[in-house]
């Protein structure tokens, strides 16, 4: 028996690969998405490269952000169909941001983004657990319950705002990368954001793994779980607060793209986190590459929210089917 | 079966060294609740097999959950090797002690390698890249269980027999000192019940291990175990060999059922059968 053990050399190796796939891919989708072959002054070019640049990377940084997040909840939470769109911590983070930017200063809003997704994430936790054990029915219904609320809640502010404002909040509603002009101050903080809880996940995988195994067989392993959950639910929080702010709520993501990889990787975390990182990124940049061609050829914006929540709509039925009764009987 | 020398609890609490495993005076309530622990003390000498038996509700899990530090002590203290249990760093106390639940929770479809590899996660580094030595530890391990053949396969597609060789499998993995035991018998028909204990007993008397395993089946305490410890409220009612401690009165009094208790011939282990009322 040839065992497949986890070492620093395929580790590096597949961080290097994965890297080229998504420099390739992220190339790829600059170059068709922007039609660069049909220029005809340097400086169109010049512009048509920047705003294609720029919507590359929001999707990269939101993708990966998204990804990651999905993977941490469902890790934690111990239920295969967490992520932040479907558990209403992306809804959260969008009042959150939505009544800063009305209310308060744009500058502000990301931050109330963050904690909207933060409470949101507190919430589902405290209604869904009982005596230490989360139920997982509980815990979708309240995860339905929040975007319910957040939905109408993001509606009535709407109603309220002034007609100038409604359209802009509807297109970002819908999940929408590159819609609200330049930001790339915003991308830099995303993308250190996304590289920081990347390396943080890598050294708390070995704890994902455990906690899922059970709290007491994690306890007896040597994970301090009530810090890992605390600080897991503190990134994952910052990262969809952050995702919002970029690009709106973004739904699915975190689902497809972690349970995509668990098909083909299995289910150990620490191959799970560095590869959703990259798919991640790589999935998102996909998407809005498609929204843009589309785009080209209907001369009507598709935005990458609903792509993604074409996609992610089938694809939770596929995992309600299959991985869901497991979780279900063991809680 | 292995038999070895029955010495009585009271004998390894006073050994100069102390006992591996001691437990001295714990009180435990839940919050707003009764008190569950009375100032309980037991000792678990090295190389010994302890069964804790006490009727539902008398406090065995919420002390094995005390000794995992998953819960904290009103009143009283633990020690492992002489050292008070929080003076460990968790990763230092999982390399001493390991734990086997009453089965599997995963949520997430680990192979039975990858499962008893999660026992070296003490043992590897923050990354938790793994290493040749990891491996032979986890192939030891599959070995002593005899699981090595389901290595590939699914855990939660055993039955419910191999996947609990599987999880001592993983315990054995950590290579630990002492292990903790839940019920691991209570879900398996009478063949699975005696070959874990079997295993257990064995790895007792060829690798000097300490177990203690919590249990609800006083015949196979006695049939297996060096020690009993009966607790009843949340202390400690009798502490022994499995003769003295299984005696009719004893359990009358602790379980509120009439018992009969004979020895077997063949063993001189005890044997406890309810008598019907009539």
């Amino acid at each position: 028996m040839i065992p497949r053990l986890f070492t620093a050399r395929r580790y590096v190796l597949s961080i290097l690969a994965w890297v080229g796939v998504w420099v390739g891919v992220a190339t790829v989708s600059v170059v068709v998405g922007g039609k660069l072959w049909t220029w005809d002054s340097p400086a169109q070019l010049r512009n048509v490269l920047a705003l294609r640049l720029e919507w590359v990377a929001t999707a990269g940084v939101v993708g990966a952000a998204l990804a990651l997040a999905g993977l941490a909840f469902q890790a934690l939470l111990r239920n295969p169909l967490a992520d932040p769109y479907v558990l209403g911590v992306s809804g959260g983070a969008g009042l959150g941001f939505i009544l800063a930017s009305l209310f308060l200063s744009s500058l502000l809003a990301p931050a109330f983004g963050f904690l909207g997704a933060l409470v949101t994430v507190g919430l589902v936790y405290a209604i869904a657990q009982r005596r230490g054990r989360l139920e997982p029915y509980t815990l979708l219904l309240t995860g339905v319950v929040a975007n319910v609320f957040y939905g109408a809640a993001i509606m009535l502010v709407t109603a309220l705002a002034r007609p100038a404002e409604r359209g802009d909040i509807a297109l970002w509603m819908m999940g929408n990368i590159g819609a609200f002009g330049p930001q790339w101050v915003l991308i830099g903080v995303m993308a250190a954001l996304v590289a920081a809880v990347g390396v943080l996940y890598a050294f708390l995988a070995k704890g994902f793994n455990l906690v899922a195994a059970g709290e007491e067989t994690a306890g007896s392993l040597g994970v301090r779980v009530g810090r890992l959950r605390m600080t897991t639910f503190v990134s994952a929080s910052l990262l969809t607060g952050a995702a919002v702010a970029l690009a709106g709520p973004i739904g699915f993501v975190g689902l497809i793209v972690p349970h995509g990889l668990r098909i083909v990787l299995g289910p150990d975390h620490r191959r799970l986190v560095p590869a959703s990182v990259f798919l991640g990124a790589t999935f998102l940049v996909l998407a809005d590459l498609a929204a843009c061609l589309w785009e080209g050829a209907s001369d009507r914006s598709l935005p990458v929210g609903v792509l993604t929540a074409m996609c992610g709509g089938p694809f939770f039925v596929y995992l309600l089917r299959t991985r869901w009764r497991r979780a279900a009987e063991v809680q | 079966m292995a038999q070895s020398s029955r010495s009585p609890m009271t004998e390894t609490l006073h050994r100069a060294d102390g006992p591996y495993l001691d437990v001295r005076d714990l009180t435990f309530a839940y919050a707003g609740g009764p008190p569950v622990l009375r100032g309980l003390s037991v000792g678990v000498g090295r190389g010994r097999f302890v069964a804790l038996l006490g009727p539902n509700g008398s406090g065995k899990t919420t002390l094995l959950r005390i000794v995992l530090r998953l819960l904290a002590p009103s009143a009283g203290e633990v020690r492992l090797a002489g050292v008070p249990l929080q003076r460990y760093p968790a990763g230092a106390l999982a390399r001493r002690l390991a734990y086997v639940p009453q089965g599997t929770t995963s949520v997430l479809a680990f192979t039975v390698l990858e499962t008893v590899l999660m026992g070296r996660s003490p043992h590897t580094g923050a990354l938790g890249f793994e290493s040749a030595a990891d491996w032979h530890a986890a192939r030891e391990a599959l070995r002593l269980t005899d699981t090595e053949r389901f290595a590939e396969r699914n855990l939660e597609d055993l039955s419910g027999g191999e996947r609990q060789r599987v999880l001592i499998a993983r315990a054995l993995a950590q290579e630990p000192e002492l292990v903790l035991l839940d019920e691991p018998t209570s879900f398996l028909d009478i063949k699975h019940q005696h070959a874990i204990h079997r295993l257990l007993r064995r790895l007792v008397g060829e690798r000097g291990l300490t177990v203690l395993c919590v249990s609800h089946d006083l015949n196979l305490a006695g049939a297996y175990a060096d020690d009993v410890v009966l607790i009843s409220e949340g202390r400690v009612a009798a502490a022994g060999s499995p003769v003295q401690v299984l005696s009719a009165d004893r359990l009358e009094a602790v379980y509120e059922t009439p018992v009969r208790v004979r020895l077997d011939e063949a063993t001189g282990r005890p044997y406890v059968l309810p008598m019907p009322e009539e």
